[in-house]
């Protein structure tokens, strides 16, 4: 299970590194390509690698577990980004408590 | 009144010679070049000019030497490729130009020596651009003698389409990749190639990517040490390259982008009824990080130490 305050802490370090409000960025049908449309601060994929990047080092620091994210294509949905992180977490985390 | 005649006022018997001594080479420490021993641009340029000539070849004159008939369908299918592949240098060089003589604009007042280091790479790119269409032209030219597949107007038009811009020390790491990926892959084709004439052909194009990329990491490390552009951005595209289905894996990926808005050479590959790949992957891989060690100075020896690295630079 899950850390409940991780899905949150994701969702914010996400809409951070986009220079978006969580509101903006989780919309149910966004995908990859369509955040570094709306992003002020995004160019193009190494600027989502990046956020990606930052949020997963937070997630290191803050929670001591180590995501490694798989290189997406640009249509996936920013959702299932998020579920894929939430995944690697608890993967990780099981990992490293056995 | 003229040099010559300057010249013949003052040394009426011992001629000035207007040549440079030595032999002509990039200048890979351009940002200490421009500062600390006080090279001007014209200095520069004159540098970039002479190894541009020193280097030059004929395209009539290698083709010449091939023996079309003795081609195996190996050697046509590679010509094919990389006729198509050469196609997306011109749009590449046209836009370092224009995305350069903006940088210049940008930079001038805020810092001069970044501006130069920006005229510096725009100024060569009219070299890069020169030299690139003799790679388009031999490989285009061999492949339609050889009777491969045309490459319709439409195709042509495009392979011709500009890729979006980008933050200058990104753009020029991934052209030194992208310089690197073409090296070894031609160095690849020419242990494949039976006609002598062909081979030569590959050998020399493959010299000249390994110049330009020697370029792009010259450019590219010269805005690391300006200061103004940080080694985590030039880590972040070769890790965008080296990473698990990363861009180095080319056509073979699981899944490809579609972009509609320019073409990446890499992505369109075709293997034909052969299986040879002119992969190489590990080269690739020793030779974009030694790249990395040129530009930022730190050394790293696997995509694993490219992609740790990257991450501690990035921070949280
Ligand atoms: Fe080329
Ligand atoms: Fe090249």
């Amino acid at each position: 299970m899950v850390t409940p305050e991780v899905e949150p802490y994701i969702r914010q370090k996400f809409a951070e590194n986009a220079g978006l409000t969580e509101e903006q960025l989780f919309t149910a049908d966004a995908t990859l390509a369509d955040v570094i449309a709306s992003s002020p601060r995004m160019t193009n994929s190494i600027d989502l690698m990046e956020a990606f990047a930052r949020t997963a080092n937070g997630l290191r620091k803050d929670y001591g577990v180590r995501v490694r994210l798989p290189a997406l294509p640009l249509d996936t949905p920013i959702t299932t980004v998020l579920k894929t992180f939430l995944d690697e977490f608890e993967r990780e985390q099981k990992e490293a408590a056995v | 009144m003229s040099i010559a005649e300057t010249d013949r006022a003052s040394s009426p018997v011992i001629r000035r010679s207007a040549a440079s001594d030595g032999s002509p080479a990039i200048i890979t420490d351009l940002y200490d070049a421009l500062t600390k021993r006080g090279m001007s641009l014209v200095d520069v340029t004159w540098e970039q000019q002479r190894l541009h000539e020193s280097r030059r070849w004929s395209v009539v004159e290698m083709l010449a030497a091939v023996d079309l008939d003795s081609l195996t369908p190996l050697d046509r299918n590679l010509v094919w490729n990389a006729g198509r592949a050469e196609l997306t240098t011109k749009p590449g060089a046209d836009r370092l130009e224009r995305q350069s003589e903006a940088e210049v604009r940008r930079w001038q007042d805020k810092n001069p020596t970044v501006a130069s280091i920006m005229e510096a790479c725009g100024t060569w790119s009219r070299y890069w651009n020169e030299e690139e269409a003799h790679h388009e032209t031999v490989f285009n030219r061999l492949a339609d003698l050889s009777g491969m597949e045309p490459i319709s107007d439409e195709t042509f038009i495009q392979f011709r389409q500009v890729f979006p811009d980008d933050d200058m020390l990104r753009t020029l790491v991934l052209l030194a990749i992208s310089e690197i990926t073409a090296a070894v892959n031609y160095g690849q084709c020419q242990h494949v190639i039976e006609d002598p004439g062909l081979r030569r052909i590959f050998k020399q194009v493959a010299a000249d990517e390994i110049q330009h990329r020697n370029y792009f990491v010259s450019f590219a490390k010269a805005l690391v040490d300006s200061g103004e552009y940080p080694a985590k951005d030039a880590f972040a595209v070769a890790h965008l390259f080296l990473r698990e289905d990363g861009e180095l894996h080319g056509s073979a990926r699981a899944q490809l982008e579609q972009r509609g808005s320019h073409v990446n050479w890499w992505d369109q590959l075709e293997v034909g009824d052969n299986d040879f790949r002119p992969e190489a992957l590990e080269k690739k891989e020793q030779l974009i990080c030694g790249a990395l060690k040129k530009i930022t100075g730190i050394e790293v020896h696997s995509r694993e130490e490219v992609e740790d690295t990257w991450m501690d630079l990035v921070g949280s």
